[in-house]
């Protein structure tokens, strides 16, 4: 069988699991930005400064490794200079900030103020991040690292598919809330969620829209299937429930719904703890959006609650790739595919495979996946 | 019985807390008495938390509204007068530079009436060393997000045994991907995912050697 003809077969496969259909074989997909170039021997220096550097990094880990259906969140680009503008914090990078083979990690300040609510509300959510940006982020790199992507996207992400695998997600998109905690930071945002609610339910409804477009356009730019739909801060386990569903969840549905009307999958990939709040996810359209949890949402509730609506991708735990043994790897797939039934389940690391993965426990995973994910 | 300023507290009205407060020290009132009744206040969100009636969002906003009475406080405060319930040395470990989880912890021992010295974030393990000696603290914690941090607790709680103070301290470790295993790799004697399961802790362990 020829690449084109194992993507097509591996697409239709990703696709009936989506669309809660019986498979052959339960998907196997790769994710692991970080552990890629410390798998190949590249430092992650050297990984942040090349832009061409997480496609070929990646794949070639994927071909080493062999076994993958495909790629959760296709890599391509720079990183780091993107990620301020997605946070609105700084970040500090390995090489630059960090010392080489480290991992890139956000610098989370209070930077953003309440008063930039107001900027906000009154002048555009553009307007705003002009005065801002330059503040948390080095606008010459993040121009250049955005300029790479449109001028290189879908070409950089083209060889996924030359090799047969099926990119699901290339870009991100997520609510106003993520945002604004990361340029408030987590302690202040939520503060303000008590003191001053009218005010910032205003900012994001008026940021909402343009974030809508912004995703949509990135993912059509990256000719992709499917859309990131990033939740990290939002987790029902850190918001009362009052403050969930005022600033979080509403803004959820409608991206969603946009993102299905614009004929893109929605990964929801959702870190932390969802339980709480897991029948809510029965409100959007079923047999449309994937739940990527990184393996602290209870799956046996998802199970119980959600199964019937929506596919999982997931969720063998990040710390599990990092500090348990190749048995525990085994034993956590073989629960997982019991407890779906192999209907609606995708295998996938739940968030990702960490810079620390140890090799052993990523060949397990594989390993397991083929074992105990053949339905036929 | 609890007062209404510990009630209030505990009902995270931020702006009454505040008033209640400044009424309580324009009357000349002990600012210890305010303290304990706040003190109070934050024991009843603990339980609220415990009980899943509060989230960690309540967690952190009383954390900000004690910050601020302790504020209004500290300078009026010679000493605290009430003996604290234990010395806690946290950090973020070495290679991990978030400090939102530690914080939060930091605040919620300040608030239960800890001696809390915070080292920050990427602390290296012999930091953690000199400061225990320094102190003789009894409790150590340790957090992390990355799993790269994993390692590093672990090198900490080495160094510790190394240096012979492993038999007088308790290690915890927290942080959003901790867990039962990592507290075995790590040689950690416990693991918590919120805040208040730090405190709960220090208080355990507390009682267990005043037994």
């Amino acid at each position: 069988m020829n690449n084109e003809a194992l993507f097509q077969e591996r697409l239709t496969r990703i696709k009936k699991v989506i669309n809660l259909e019986p498979v052959d074989q339960i998907p196997v997909i790769y994710m692991g930005a970080a552990f890629a170039p410390r798998y190949m021997g590249m430092s992650m220096a050297e990984y942040c400064a090349d832009p061409e550097a997480p496609m070929n990094v990646t794949l070639a880990t994927m071909n080493k490794l062999g076994g993958f259906d495909g790629i959760n969140a296709a890599m391509a680009g720079r990183l780091t200079p993107i990620l301020p503008a997605l946070w609105l914090s700084r970040v500090a990078v390995p090489g630059r900030d960090l010392p080489p083979d480290s991992l890139y990690q956000v610098q989370e300040a209070e930077v953003m103020t309440p008063a930039d609510y107001d900027v906000i509300i009154n002048k555009g959510w553009q307007a705003f991040l002009d005065s801002y940006l330059p503040k948390v982020a080095d606008l010459v790199e993040l121009e250049e690292a955005q300029n790479w992507l449109k001028k290189n996207m879908p070409r950089a992400i083209a060889p996924y598919r030359e090799h047969g695998y099926v990119a699901i997600t290339a870009n991100p998109v997520t609510t106003p809330f993520e945002y604004f905690c990361g340029g408030r930071s987590m302690a202040k945002f939520f503060a303000d969620l008590y003191r001053m609610p009218d005010k910032v339910q205003a900012a994001m409804d008026v940021v909402l829209p343009d974030l809508i477009a912004q995703g949509i356009s990135g993912a059509r730019m990256a000719g992709m299937m499917g859309i990131w739909v990033g939740g990290w801060r939002t987790a029902s386990a850190l918001i009362a429930p009052k403050l969930w569903n005022r600033f979080v969840w509403p803004y959820f549905v409608k991206i969603v719904n946009a993102l299905l009307e614009a004929g893109l999958t929605p990964v929801l990939h959702l870190d932390q703890d969802w339980t709480r709040d897991l029948a809510r996810l029965r409100e959007l359209p079923e047999k449309k959006c994937i739940m990527n949890p990184d393996g602290m949402t209870n799956m046996k509730k998802f199970r119980e609650l959600v199964s019937d609506r929506m596919a999982m991708m997931g969720d063998v735990p990040s710390s599990m790739f990092a500090a348990g043994t190749p048995e525990d790897i085994y034993n956590y797939v073989r629960d997982l595919v019991s407890l779906f039934d192999c209907r609606g389940l995708i295998l996938c690391p739940g968030c990702d495979a960490p810079i620390n993965t140890k090799p052993e426990n990523m060949e397990a995973f594989i390993a397991a996946s083929h074992e105990y994910g053949k339905v036929a | 019985m609890i007062d209404q300023l510990a009630t209030t507290m505990a009902d995270l009205e931020e702006a009454m807390v505040l008033k209640l407060v400044q009424q309580r020290l324009d009357t000349g009132e002990d600012p210890m008495m305010i303290l304990t009744s706040c003190r109070e206040g934050m024991v009843l969100v603990g339980k609220r938390f415990e009980a899943g009636e509060y989230w960690v969002s309540d967690l952190m906003m009383a954390g900000e509204i004690f910050k601020q009475v302790s504020g209004l406080l500290s300078s009026r405060l010679k000493t605290d007068a009430i003996g604290k319930l234990g010395k806690v040395v946290i950090g973020t470990v070495k290679g991990d530079i978030h400090d939102i989880g530690k914080d939060i912890v930091v605040s919620l021992l300040n608030a239960a009436n800890y001696d809390v010295r915070d080292l920050g974030v990427d602390v290296p393990p012999q930091k953690v060393i000199d400061v225990v000696k320094e102190t003789g603290a009894t409790i150590v914690g340790l957090s992390g997000l990355l799993t790269v941090a994993f390692d590093s607790m672990k090198e900490t709680v080495a160094a510790l045994a190394a240096a012979g103070l492993r038999p007088k301290v308790k290690v915890m470790i927290g942080g959003g991907s901790v867990s039962e295993k990592v507290q075995h790799y790590t040689g950690a004697d416990a693991w918590g995912t919120n805040a208040q399961s730090a405190v709960s802790l220090c208080n355990q362990w507390i009682k267990e050697v005043a037994r």
